[in-house]
This record gives structure tokens, sequence and C-alpha cells, in this order.
């Protein structure tokens, strides 16, 4: 692997710690949030600091070039994320609904009792 | 000086009704509040039958959630202290008293009810993780707390403020560590005793207690330098 191509990574997963530090600072994401990132910025550094991973494991997927192995891991570990997210996101919607319908309906009992006072 | 006894509450229609009757009769003199957590059983009924106080969440929060809700409440009503209180009976209740009077004594902003201050913590697998996450609060606040997964905490007024107005406080033993390093929280121990699990099913398997661990060791370890 290219030693500038490791130092793109040491920097890369460096700035990822460093954006994630801020974001912890200002209160705009969960420990959970930060550990997956903290995961990969780790994975990067280690990879950069030991390539002979990305050797092993690229020789042992019959990859050509041990970086294209490294995008390819990275690529995987996003769509991880993402499964994630779309699990949660799919969650959030279903509460929101239930939130959304639990106070709608709560007003809407309020009118009716009222009207049928008046009726009396 | 008032106490609100916080019981978050998730399916725990198999406990519900004798952790707060048994709570009523040993503690007849502090106020508790139920929060139901968008249980699925009938653990809501059970409380508007037997006439409990009761917040009912429209959907399920978690613990974190619940027990905010708990906090919000202690606060708009002016509590002087607030407890934290399982559901499924592993708490005895004539233990609040002790904290409470230990609270008075100490001025501490928390007061931990421990298995563990003059009982001698077992060295089993369950313990491996208190006994790690412990380590790690002594590695980074210099604070020793030997049973930092217990439940039974009783916070003081500035406290339930924090968890009010915040929302990324939790329940759990990383709070703790912020509170104390980042917040100068004074943290003591008291000695109770806890029972098992009375009833119904224990929320943590082996794959919750991994993620667990994992999630409050980075928070202690990591996020806890950055946050404010």
């Amino acid at each position: 692997m290219n030693s500038v191509l490791r130092g793109a990574m040491v920097i890369c997963a460096l700035l990822m710690l460093i954006f994630v530090t801020h974001k912890l600072r200002k209160s705009q994401f969960d420990t959970t949030d930060s550990l997956f990132w903290l995961f990969v910025s780790g994975c990067l550094l280690i990879i950069a600091i030991f390539p002979g991973i990305a050797y092993f494991f690229s020789n042992l997927l019959g990859i050509q070039s041990p970086s294209n192995f490294v995008f390819l891991a990275v690529i995987g570990l996003l769509m991880i994320r993402e499964f994630t997210i779309q699990t949660q996101l799919a969650q959030l919607r279903r509460k929101t609904a239930a939130l959304t319908q639990d106070v709608a309906l709560h007003r809407a009992s309020a009118i009716s009792s009222s009207t049928s006072k008046g009726d009396k | 000086m008032s106490t609100l006894v916080i019981i978050p509450a998730y399916n725990e229609e198999a406990c519900i009704a004798r952790t707060v009757m048994e709570l009523r009769e040993q503690a007849p003199e502090y106020d508790y509040i139920v929060v139901n957590d968008g249980s699925r059983d009938s653990t809501a009924q059970i409380c508007r039958d037997l006439g409990f106080n009761l917040i009912d969440l429209p959907v399920n929060l978690g613990l974190t959630g619940a027990f905010q809700t708990g906090m919000k409440y202690a606060y708009t009503h002016g509590y002087d202290h607030a407890i934290q209180f399982d559901a499924d009976g592993q708490h005895v209740p004539s233990h609040i008293a002790d904290l409470v009077a230990a609270m008075d004594t100490t001025h501490a902003d928390i007061v931990i009810g421990s298995r563990f201050v003059t009982e001698r913590k077992p060295a089993s697998l369950r313990m491996l993780g208190s006994n790690l996450i412990a380590a790690f609060i002594r590695l980074t606040t210099g604070t020793t707390i030997k049973d930092p997964t217990s439940g039974m905490r009783l916070y003081n007024k500035s406290i339930i403020e924090r968890f009010a107005v915040r929302g990324d406080l939790t329940p759990e033993p990383e709070t703790l560590a912020f509170l104390i390093k980042r917040k100068g929280a004074t943290v003591v121990e008291r000695q109770v005793s806890m029972r098992e699990r009375a009833a119904g099913e224990s929320y943590f398997t082996f794959s919750k207690s991994i993620s667990y661990m994992a999630t409050t060791c980075s928070a202690i370890l990591f996020s806890l330098w950055f946050r404010r």
C-alpha cells in the first residue's frame, strides 16, 4: 500500500475523531453514535499502521490491490450503518405516528364530552 | 424535604402490584410515581385498577426516557429528592430512609444504594462487568464506586434539575462518571440489601449485555472528556 494512502488514512481517522468530539461537545451526538465512528476511525488507523492486515484479506478474497480491500471494507461498514439507521428510522416513524394519534385522540374525546353536556 | 420515588415500568404486570403495595406499606412517607413505558401488557391497567399514581407514556422510550419523565415530574413539582426504584421487586423500600438520611448528613448530590459497601462483592461473571465499569470510573474520575450498576440511586435537587433540563443524562453509571468529572457532583454509597427479581423477565440478554458494556465503557473512557 502506497505510503501516501496510508498517510491519508491516518489523517482521515484523526479528522473523524475531531469531528466526533466536536459533535459530542455540542451534545449533537449520542454516545452510541460516536461508538460507531470511533470503531471506524480505529480500524482505519490500525490498517494504516499495519498494512499487512489489508494484504492478508485482499489475498484471501482474491482482490488485486490492498487499497481496493480498504475501500470495500469501508463501503461494507457504511452499509451496515445504513441498515441500523433504517431500522431506527422505521421505529421513529411508528413512534411519531403513535404520539400524533394519541394527542389527536385526546383532543377528540374532550370535544365529544362537551357536546353531550350541551345536549342536556 | 420531599422525596419522590420514581418507578419506571415496562411489561411488569407480574410484579408491579406487589412492588407498589410493599412500597406504600414500608415507606408511606414518600410520594411515588409509576412511569409506564408503553407496556404491551396490563401494567397500566393494573396501576389504574389499584389506584396507583401513574404517568402513562403513549410510546416506549426505554429506561432512560421513562426515568427522565419521572425527573421532569419531580422538577416541575418541586421535589427536593428523587430516587430511582425498580418495578421488579429487587429494591427494598425500607432502605429509602437510609439513603435520604445519608444525603441529609453528607450533603452529597447522589447517594447510591450499594450492595457492596460492607458486604463482599462476589467474584462472578455477572460482577465482571460491574468491576470493569467501577475500574473505569475510578480511572477517569478518581471516585471509587463499589456498585456502579445499582439502580437504586437518590438524587438531590440540583441533579433533578439537570436531568429535567438536559436531554442526554441517563440512569446509568456513565452519567455518574460525567456528573462527577465534569459537573463536580459528589457521590456516596450506603449499604442496602437487594433481592432477586420477583417475577417476569429481565431486560438483559447476552447480546444486550455486551452492547451495554460497549456503550458504557466507551462513554466513560471517551465521550466523558468532550461532553459539556
